[in-house]
């Protein structure tokens, strides 16, 4: 077993390696053999191998070295007008000693920007495009301003098909020396569905146990991982729990920072989800939404939240006493 | 199943309250009159500080003289059409087949405002001509909203009892209970409660209940939480409040910080109302409460928070509607505010050790923080040689080791293949 992170470690180097992706790759390769690449937007959600796509078509164009002509710039650590005026502008304005002309700036969580931050952006590219090359990685290009978009190839990720996922997270294992039974890795697909970074962490959380991986240690390790499982949440709350269901939803939001508005988004999510009346499910929508709107109005995540959390549980009991009738 | 020892150790005759013994000779001679026909003064009005025993005279009042009370609290005589609806009640006493009966009007001072004003009245007018007797009880007997009501009573004033009065009926709660207590530690108690005898049998109950022993030490950290006692109190007319008003009252008599009280009201408001219904409306109540904090956040119009008030005192108090008062439940600080100062160390230690992932795995120090670190977590408490090299891989601080071993002992042998 090697002690580095995985997910790292079997990160591919070039386009070759990349297995997934197919009709994306060869796109990116023709860009590699022309010497030109366009601004680019990679969207897809987490795990399918946007990062690692924009890293392989550094490295195929610049060589080993290529590190020296591109930079990575994460956009929900700075995401402020001021960095994209003067990190981005500092670097892009220079032009790359080399055979290749230009640079290539990676903006990772791109959506995560201001627009004001977008705007600027926008006006940096059309700028310097001579000297530099964006690549935005984004979960939904939804989220980055039209006139972006216009400027951009874009390039849908999808998730991995099931058996490349098998095929490499079997891969790892063997590598690693690690017994991965089938049924866990049927696990590891169910609560990570093709998000090959989680997949991968999963497994080598997975593997520190030093036993055969089953679906129970995977499912145990997800369920500790994840700090934001609002599944288990709202279960609490419909037991009637509500002190425990405040007291995880204190820890979500104060412990591991979860955004109150990633929570009731999940919640959204969730209650569709949940085995209940149909007809409850709109209703607690109607409350869910409510809150939604008082989340941005009020002043105390945990406060809003909490109340949605007392409604549920009102509601769970309803839903029982009118079983009872 | 706990029950509150204020309650399950209620005096049942007058010879067991405790202290006021003028006044309560005051009352029996004026009951005993009634044999002889109406007297003179057809009620009585007993006033005095909260929780020195006037309302369980009464009751035990009623047992000696087996005389049927009938008791009425403030939510009962909101309106005037609800005082006469039981006027009736008040107009035969010892009728040939019926039996004798008090009639006891607990709580005058939830009776506020304009709405009131006809209830005070439609009181008074019952008193004159009243055919039994009628208790009414206050803590201010002056205010000035009783002053034509106070020409047609008896006033009677219920003094604090003396400390020695209290301590040998903390001393009868604990034989019956089974508990040995160190006389000081009972002292202790009795001179903390200021003749309020309520409160030092819940003092009494919260530091003893489930002991043999009571000694001194347990008793004498209560010194430190004065404050606290006056928080209780407060929080005990908000939650169990039954008017709007008197809950609205509560927030003067904190002498702290909108928010703060804030916090304890929402730390407490969960296990006090079981009742799904109510705990759902407390939190709706709460939840607006904090909208028109966050209003005032953005337009900093501070004349806003009266609503603020509004909702997170008089809106819980009206939430109760199912709930019933049963047992006792402890207040309990904020958990809130423990844990903030804590878990804001504790992420900025995840940001950081964010930026270490950062540096090697093409993440965001955010997303590194919340999507990697739990795995490093689990990866560090149960493979030493692992997290070792992920420590040295990512270039980890002794102190992010510590961190996310979160066992001193796992740290230790993480760090000591480290070298």
């Amino acid at each position: 077993m090697s002690f580095e992170m995985w997910a790292e470690k079997y990160r591919p180097k070039t386009l070759d390696e990349m297995v997934n992706q197919k009709e994306i790759v060869e796109r990116l390769k023709s860009f590699v053999k022309s010497r030109n690449v366009p601004h680019c937007i990679f969207a897809g959600p987490p795990g399918t191998g946007k990062t690692t796509a924009a890293l392989c078509l550094a490295r195929d164009l610049y060589g080993d070295v290529y590190r020296e002509h591109i930079m990575e710039l994460n956009a929900s650590d700075e995401r402020g007008i001021d960095v994209v005026r003067e990190t981005v502008k500092t670097f892009a304005r220079v032009r790359s000693i080399g055979e290749v002309p230009f640079k290539i700036m990676i903006l990772d969580e791109a959506d995560n920007m201001t627009s004001d931050a977008q705007q600027a952006l926008r006006r940096t590219m059309e700028r310097y495009t001579e000297t530099c090359r964006f690549i935005l990685c984004a979960n939904y290009s939804g989220k980055i301003i039209e006139p972006i978009q216009s400027r951009c190839a874009p390039f849908r990720f999808t998730f991995l098909p099931r058996e490349e996922h098998d095929k490499y997270l079997k891969f790892i294992a063997k590598n690693e020396g690690v017994k991965l039974l089938d049924e866990g890795l049927d696990a590891i697909f169910e609560v990570c569905g093709g998000d090959l970074r989680r997949a991968i962490n999963t497994l080598q959380a997975a593997a520190s146990l030093g036993k055969p991986i089953d679906s129970k240690v995977v499912y145990s390790i997800a369920g500790r991982a994840n700090p934001a499982d609002v599944q288990k949440l709202i279960e609490t709350a419909m037991k009637g729990n509500f002190i425990e269901a405040r007291k995880q939803l204190r820890d979500m939001i104060q412990k591991y920072g979860v955004a109150g508005s990633d929570i009731i988004r999940q919640i959204h999510t969730e209650i569709f989800r949940t085995e209940i009346p149909e007809q409850w499910k709109i209703k607690l929508a109607e409350i869910v939404g409510e809150i939604d709107y008082r989340l941005v109005e009020g002043a105390d995540e945990e406060v809003q939240l909490s109340a949605l959390l007392a409604r549920l549980v009102e509601a769970a009991y309803e839903m029982k006493g009118a079983k009872k009738v | 199943m706990y029950s509150a020892w204020a309650f399950k150790h209620k005096p049942k005759t007058l010879k067991e309250v405790v202290g006021n013994k003028e006044a309560i000779q005051k009352l029996v001679d004026w009951i005993k009159s009634w044999d002889k026909g109406i007297p003179k003064k057809r009620a009585v009005f007993l006033y005095g500080p909260p929780g020195i025993g006037k309302t369980v005279t009464v009751e035990a009042l009623s047992n000696d003289f087996k005389i049927e009370l009938v008791e009425k609290n403030a939510s009962d005589y909101r309106t005037e059409e609800a005082i006469k609806s039981f006027a009736g009640l008040a107009s035969q006493y010892g009728s040939l087949f019926g039996t004798k009966r008090i009639i006891l009007l607990d709580e005058l001072d939830g009776l506020t405002g304009t709405a009131d004003k006809g209830g005070v009245k439609a009181i008074t007018d019952i008193i004159k001509t009243a055919q039994c007797p009628i208790i009414l009880i206050a803590n201010n007997a002056y205010d000035p909203r009783f002053s034509n009501l106070r020409n047609y009573c008896l006033l009677i004033e219920f003094k604090k009892p003396t400390v020695s009065e209290v301590l040998s009926r903390l001393k009868t709660i604990c034989l019956r209970e089974g508990i040995q207590a160190e006389e000081n530690a009972l002292k202790f108690i009795a001179n903390r409660s200021e003749g309020d005898v309520r409160s030092a049998v819940n003092d009494l109950q919260a530091l003893a209940q489930g002991k043999r022993k009571l000694t001194y030490e347990d008793v004498s950290w209560l010194g430190y939480r004065d404050r606290q006692e006056v928080i209780f109190t407060v929080l005990r007319m908000i939650i169990y409040g039954k008017t709007c008003e008197s809950a609205k009252r509560a927030v003067d008599m904190a002498d702290m910080d909108i928010d703060m009280l804030f916090e304890w009201i929402y730390e407490n408001v969960p296990a006090h109302l079981t009742d799904p219904h109510d705990l759902a409306m407390a939190m709706d109540a709460l939840s607006l409460a904090d909208v028109y904090r966050g209003r005032i956040r953005s337009t900093q119009d501070w004349s806003l928070v009266r609503y603020v008030i509004d909702f997170m005192t008089a809106g819980v108090a009206m939430a109760r509607v199912n709930t019933k008062t049963s047992g006792w439940t402890p207040f309990h600080f904020p958990a809130r505010i423990q844990m903030l100062s804590r878990s804001k160390a504790e992420r900025a230690m995840q940001l950081e050790i964010g930026r270490k992932i950062k540096r090697r795995c093409h993440i965001s120090a955010n997303r590194a923080s919340k999507e990697v670190l739990p795995y490093l977590r689990i990866i560090f408490k149960n493979n030493v040689e692992m997290a070792a090299g992920l420590a040295k891989w990512l270039d980890l601080t002794p102190e992010m080791v510590d961190y996310l071993a979160e066992s001193e002992e796992k740290a230790r042998a993480i760090k000591a293949l480290l070298g």
